[in-house]
């Protein structure tokens, strides 16, 4: 009897409990990407800031859309292992920087233009591939950019694990050129040393 | 005299292999091993120099040629060439579709061409891209690829840039299949094949210029950038731009710390 009672309570939880997400993961990651083309162009349209401040709004959309130390890492590759917890520590903080530097221009020449959302397909339970096309308004070639947005989600949140651009992807690109430099410089030091360079050459903000 | 004779191979290969080749990891580091297998790169050395050469080359003539042409010839202009240049084009792309089995995109090329040529005034304007028949590549290096090839080893080449054997092999494969090249061989006007090739090589370079001022700026290893960026672009011209194929979503999805470890959460659980 008592068992039975508690069978028929589960039931009834089970049937009465709201599903426990109630977007799919491939619609809340194109509304993701939705809001994110939106963030940017306010982000970065906006012709009363300055070019500083436009860069730290930048940085600020970065770190919270993207899964920048998840990518830094990947990047890495094998080196992330072999270094040490302080070379983890700053390569983190360098990569960061490297990737606002490096997108902000990028994302300022497109911000504005038509981002058509085509379709989104899982890639597993918790990552997806947001497919889109940037459409210039005019040039030599008509043709639209497809841009393709590796989506990842964690619980209620989502982040960009990578963009890739008429089939080159951000993130192997990356972690071939650091694999390169670790190979002829012969250490993550000498990356670090390169990074530093770079990111003082491009100037942040 | 016949003393010398090794000696002098000797130090050819001596040479070769201070510039031209790479040394291999020992097999002890597999990891490293590994990765030397898998860049595929034996001739590094070597092609980097005929890439300090290749880029002093842009820097010096084609670069300042291209930015001239896009700043002197107006767009209109500038998208007919670009239209003659594609229709130009058209019966290597149409042979390649077919022998790559999609006869969709053979006929939509044939169409193409047909349109184009005749009433797009001699390829001038691309109606047939108006009315959604939309363009396409193809090459040999790509058809070699379908039917199975391996690229071999990344092979910079002087002047031509980026390639590898299979790509070498499809660039000279589409050259000798060009009716266009037959008929100027034929009847003796050979410096129109020159003049093409030189045209193309400007529009192109021209199109490329907003890529590479990006990659100059902020590539940090260009040589290994651009080796990657062949690779990515070749696989996705052979997958007609399907890049969700295993070659390219393999890789980056892969991201280990993304499903349940306690240090994404912590990056993730900013608000």
């Amino acid at each position: 009897m008592k068992r039975s009672f508690i069978i028929l309570i589960a039931v009834l939880l089970v049937a009465v409990a709201p599903p426990v997400r109630s977007e799919t993961l491939e619609d809340g990651a194109s509304a993701f990407i939705r809001a994110l083309e939106k963030e940017a162009v306010e982000s970065l349209t906006d012709p009363a800031k300055e070019r500083p401040a436009r860069v730290e709004a930048f940085r600020k959309l970065f770190e919270e859309k993207f899964a920048v130390n998840a990518i830094g890492k990947w990047t890495l590759g094998r080196n992330w292992r072999r270094a040490t917890e302080a070379e983890q520590k700053e390569f983190l903080d360098l990569f960061e920087d490297l990737m606002v530097a490096m997108y902000v221009d990028r994302f300022q020449n497109y911000a504005g233009e038509k981002l058509d959302i085509l379709k989104t397909t899982p890639v597993d339970e918790n990552r997806a591939t947001v497919h889109t096309e940037i459409v210039r308004p005019e040039g030599v070639d008509a043709k639209p950019i497809s841009v393709l947005w590796r989506v990842g989600r964690q619980g209620d949140i989502y982040k960009v694990l990578d963009v890739v651009v008429e089939g080159a992807s951000m993130s192997i690109t990356l972690q071939k050129e650091f694999a390169s430099i670790i190979k002829n410089t012969g250490s993550v030091a000498g990356l670090l040393e390169e990074l530093r360079k770079k990111t003082t050459q491009l100037k942040p903000s | 005299m016949m003393r010398r004779r090794p000696c002098i191979v000797m130090l050819f290969l001596c040479s070769f292999s201070i510039f031209g080749c790479a040394t291999p990891p020992p097999k002890a580091d597999l990891e490293a091993y590994n990765e030397y297998l898998a860049e595929n790169d034996p001739l590094e050395p070597l092609n980097r120099s005929v890439f300090a050469f290749n880029r002093a080359l842009d820097k010096g003539v084609l670069q300042p040629a291209a930015r001239t042409y896009r700043a002197a010839m107006p767009l209109w202009v500038r998208q007919r060439i670009g239209a003659a240049i594609d229709n130009l084009r058209s019966p290597v792309i149409f042979v390649n579709d077919v022998m790559q089995g999609e006869i969709d995109r053979a006929l939509t090329t044939l169409v193409r061409f047909t349109v184009n040529s005749t009433f797009g005034l001699a390829g001038l304007n691309d109606l047939a891209g108006d009315i959604g028949l939309e363009k396409h590549g193809e090459d040999f290096g790509q058809t070699l690829a379908i039917w199975g090839a391996v690229p071999g080893p990344y092979v910079m080449l002087p002047v031509l840039g980026p390639s590898n054997p299979r790509d070498a092999v499809g660039r000279v494969v589409d050259f000798l299949i060009d009716p266009f090249n037959a008929w100027t061989a034929n009847s003796g006007r050979e410096s129109l094949t020159y003049a093409r090739a030189g045209v193309a090589a400007l529009h192109a370079r021209a199109g490329l210029l907003d890529l590479t001022d990006d990659l100059e700026k902020n590539a940090i290893d260009l040589y290994a950038a651009s080796r990657s960026l062949y690779r990515q672009t070749r696989a996705n011209a052979i997958s007609n731009g399907n890049v969700t194929g295993p070659d390219v979503s393999s890789a980056p999805v892969d991201f280990p710390d993304l499903s349940g470890h306690a240090e994404i959460k912590e990056l993730s659980g900013k608000p």
